[in-house]
């Protein structure tokens, strides 16, 4: 008896061993029965207001079922002028180019709705829908809800979000000159002429100035209230006198600044932590991809102000991000 | 007698073994190996921004009998905030430690770095003195 209970264990140990070895047979995935859908969010980095966010959404049928007939997408906060869902679908070529299927009317936007009907017979669509984020949505949080229809009267939906909302604003390729566009106003974000920045003294942070010598010079951007000797040859207009903050960084290329070049982001984080306590108030030498935090006198905002070009007769466009603190 | 010479050498058998086993100090308070090396000097200087862009105008002038480092940075640079890197002789390590970034601003009283050698035993100041292109 004590035999067969030995040999029975050593059994079961090897049956379990066995099973557990065996493969899983391979099954074939079922085939999509109804109308089905989904998404992704293709742009990354921070929300920021006044640009896109963008989606591809992606709906199918089977041919047996019926046809797709509108696709939909609902915000919960209504985006800006500029907010569309495609009437193309895009499918990639041979040489890597998405080339562009119309499949539907012009989207309207109704509202926070925005809708696309199809108006040839198609049973799949990937449409691809770019939400301009609006001013009511600075600092709040911004959900999608996308769906079709189809002929056999089914509907679908995904949703996506929810995506919060970047504080900071965004203003992009400011030219500014040695002694015409000079002043620069972080409040405002814009560059002004010395008769401009004499209208908004209190409003003007920095000045935009030029000097082929001292050869560390060159482009830079001086607080009003720094020393005479970093105002070689400036008058400045009458009460234009704060004294902002900055700190010079370099290899910080944000991607939004930047025109869509590099891979870097600049976030509200990064400008409520940069600590510029004891930051001068000048910064000189800056160059092409170079660039600057900012704090302005009044403690009302900090920016990052980026260096898009410089010209070597005293010009420069720039472009920054503003955090109101 | 020779019961006597037995327990002597016995005894001085074992603390010859214990004296032997145990470790030399070989690493230092910051865990650093300490070797025999005797060299002590500062051998390059660099000065970098908040950038990390360099802000000397010159190549340093580094005096290893005076012990000093004579740097020249260029016009606007903002002392508050540099980074100084030293390069120093081999197993050597410096004292204060840079731990980030550094002010410097204070032109009339002279940062001191002390060059320790790799053996520990060597110490040797080093002023760096900047001043404005």
């Amino acid at each position: 008896m004590r035999y067969i209970k030995k040999n029975m264990a050593v059994l079961v140990v090897m049956a379990t061993m066995f099973v557990s070895c065996q493969k899983d047979e391979y099954t074939l995935p079922e085939a999509v029965k109804e109308l089905t859908n989904d998404c992704i969010k293709r742009t990354i980095g921070p929300n920021i207001v006044s640009l896109p966010i963008e989606f591809a959404y992606a709906m199918a049928i089977p041919k047996s079922k019926g046809k797709l007939v509108s696709a939909q997408v609902e915000a919960s906060i209504a985006g800006a002028t500029g907010t569309y869902l495609e009437h193309r679908s895009f499918y990639t070529n041979t040489g890597g180019v998405d080339v562009p299927v119309t499949v539907g009317t012009p989207s309207s936007n109704d509202g926070k709705s925005t809708k696309v009907a199809f108006t040839v017979d198609t049973t799949a669509a990937t449409l691809r829908y770019y939400y301009v984020i609006p001013e009511e949505a600075r600092g709040q949080s911004v959900t999608f809800t996308f769906s079709a229809t189809s002929s056999n009267g089914q509907t679908v939906s995904y949703k996506m979000g929810p995506y919060t909302i970047a504080k900071m604003g965004i203003k992009k390729n400011i030219a500014v000159s040695n002694g015409n566009l000079a002043y620069i106003s972080i409040e405002n974000m814009t560059a002004y002429t010395a008769a401009e920045a004499a209208a908004n003294a209190g409003k003007v942070d920095l000045v935009y100035l030029y000097r082929a010598t001292p050869a560390s010079f060159t482009h830079a951007l001086v607080s009003p209230g720094a020393d005479a000797s970093l105002l070689p040859g400036v008058t400045l207009p009458s009460g234009v006198n704060r004294s902002t903050k900055l700190r010079k960084v370099f290899n910080l290329q944000d991607r939004n600044l930047a025109n869509l070049q590099f891979g870097i982001y600049v976030d509200d984080k990064d400008l409520q932590e940069v600590d510029l306590t004891d930051a001068p108030n000048y910064a000189l030498g800056l160059r092409a991809e170079a660039g600057t935090w900012v704090e302005t006198a009044d403690k009302k905002y900090k920016a990052y102000i980026f260096v898009n070009a410089v010209n070597a007769n005293g010009s420069a466009v720039i472009s920054m991000l503003r955090y109101a603190l | 007698m020779i019961k006597y010479i037995k327990t002597i050498l016995t005894l001085s058998m074992v603390t010859a073994v214990i004296i032997s086993c145990q470790k030399d100090n070989v690493v230092d308070e910051d865990g650093l190996l300490i070797t025999f090396r005797k060299e002590c000097f500062v051998s390059n200087f660099e000065l970098l921004g908040s950038d990390f862009i360099t802000v000397r105008a010159i190549p340093p002038v580094i005096d290893t009998t005076a012990q000093t480092i004579d740097v020249t940075v260029l016009f606007g640079t903002d002392l508050k905030n540099v980074y100084p890197q030293f390069t120093l002789a081999t197993d050597c390590k410096l004292d204060p430690k840079i731990t980030g970034r550094t002010d410097l601003s204070d032109l009339a009283n002279p940062k001191k770095y002390t060059v320790v050698s790799g053996d520990r035993k060597v110490r040797k100041e080093y002023t760096l003195k900047i001043k404005f292109q």
